[in-house]
């Protein structure tokens, strides 16, 4: 390995693990993010209920409810990632300590572990309280990671550009959402297909085409986003 | 020369509008007279994609090319055009509906992919109120509108196909031919034109007026 990727990988490695220690500190993300899903999981199953949908309806319509469960928990946790910083005034010292692209991918990998701890502890479940059989369990877990990581990495870039402007967390949802919808209607698709036991290796493809995307764009805009 | 033109693009407008009703014959399979509403949401769907792309390209050409400020001034305004032009296409789409499909509103991915791209362009003018400071808000809206460019094919190619849809044809269709009845087609190609320069002449007056507010702001010093 050259030099230069090692210390960008190093770089990385080190934003990654600095938000780490930080967050296992207070557990602020964790702890919030983890109740607000759990909380809107118990409101809708209690509305809902095991019995609630009809039960041709039930494969339509819980995978709908999984992802605006992980869509407003993402919502709710993941601007955190850049607007801390902004708040208690590090970023100054980010921008001058680490090269933009890594630090991207350091916060990048930081919201993609919170999040698939999320999504593991919040899928599984979901489908025990509302007692949805999945017939495909790989495709399921498939969906949640390509849709997870889609998701993840939109958000992040968003809260990056959120982060230097007013009114935080109602602009991150008004910016995000545009972004997100795209990605949520395909991993709803491939949720359904997983649960109902259709094909879904299309909306698959399509996910993981957005994934990449995202990730490309993100540390190519990253840059431009950060550095003033 | 510069007086005359405006006045060739009146005669030229007015000219379409006149064609779209007594010279294009009506397509076939369309309720009554509906399909005369082609000459005039299909060239305003055309517009908002062109002011929608323009705006990326301006944006493109912000970041890379010296943040010049003249370059923030013409991606705004086009995003501001586009989606008027936007409304103008949903409106237009959803009168038609109602008299083909009996609403005016199903969700047909080709309405879903339209109101996202309305939500779209509407947070980048949002992101533009919340940022105050100057430099920060032409350096983070135009990075917006670059994301804008990468999430716009998943509208436009991969959510259409998801599920299954009632709008006509596109002008060129998925078979990759234009099949359209030849003096429709002429009175298509003319509004279309039409309007791409009724919105390019509109977007020079916004830059030039942008440019004029921007030198007003007290406190500023003009070369």
């Amino acid at each position: 390995m050259s030099r230069a990727a090692s210390t960008w990988l190093s770089e990385a490695v080190a934003v990654f693990t600095k938000d780490w220690r930080c967050e296992l500190r207070t557990r602020y993300a964790l702890n919030t993010v983890l109740l607000f899903a759990l909380t809107t999981l118990v409101v809708v199953s209690v509305a809902l209920g095991p019995l609630g949908a009809d039960q041709q309806a039930r494969g339509a319509v819980l995978p709908m409810l999984l992802w605006l469960i992980l869509l407003f928990a993402a919502a709710a946790g993941l601007p955190r990632v850049f607007g801390h910083e902004e708040e208690k005034h590090t970023a100054t010292a980010l921008r001058l300590a680490a090269t933009p692209s890594a630090l991207f991918a350091g916060k990048l990998a930081f919201s993609l572990v919170l999040f698939f701890a999320i999504e593991a502890l919040t899928a599984p479940l979901f489908l025990a309280m509302m007692q949805l059989p999945v017939a495909h369990p790989g495709r399921f877990v498939a969906a949640l990671a390509a849709g997870g990581y889609g998701l993840a990495a939109a958000s992040t870039l968003v809260a990056a550009i959120v982060g230097q402007a007013r009114g935080q967390s109602t602009l991150f949802a008004v910016l995000s959402f545009p972004v997100l919808l795209p990605l949520l209607l395909l991993a709803i698709a491939a949720t359904r297909a997983a649960v109902l036991g259709g094909d879904a290796g299309a909306e698959l493809t399509q996910l993981v085409l957005y994934d990449a995307s995202m990730t490309i764009v993100g540390l190519m805009l990253f840059p431009v986003i950060w550095n003033p | 020369m510069r007086r005359i033109l405006p006045w060739l693009l009146w005669l030229w407008l007015a000219l379409v509008i006149w064609a779209a009703f007594f010279y294009a014959p009506l397509a076939e399979g369309f309720v009554g007279q509906s399909s005369r509403i082609l000459f005039f949401h299909v060239p305003m769907a055309w517009v908002s994609f062109v002011a929608f792309l323009a705006a990326g390209a301006w944006s493109i050409r912000f970041l890379a090319g010296g943040r010049r400020e003249r370059d923030d001034h013409a991606a705004e305004a086009a995003v501001q055009l586009g989606l008027l032009f936007c409304v103008l296409a949903t409106v237009t789409g959803a009168i038609w509906a109602k008299v083909m499909w009996g609403a005016y509103w199903n969700w047909d991915p080709r309405q879903t992919s339209i109101v996202l791209a309305m939500l779209f362009y509407a947070a980048y003018l949002a992101l533009r109120t919340a940022v105050e400071e100057p430099e920060a808000r032409r350096r983070l809206a135009a990075a917006y509108a670059v994301l804008g460019l990468v999430v716009a094919p998943f509208l436009f190619f991969v959510l259409p196909r998801l599920t299954f849809s009632l709008h006509p044809d596109t002008v060129v269709n998925t078979r990759g031919r234009v099949e359209m009845e030849s003096r429709m087609l002429q009175v298509l190609a003319a509004s279309s034109l039409a309007f791409t320069v009724l919105f390019f002449w509109i977007h020079r007056i916004q830059v030039r007026l942008k440019a004029r507010a921007e030198r007003a702001l007290p406190g500023r010093t003009t070369p």
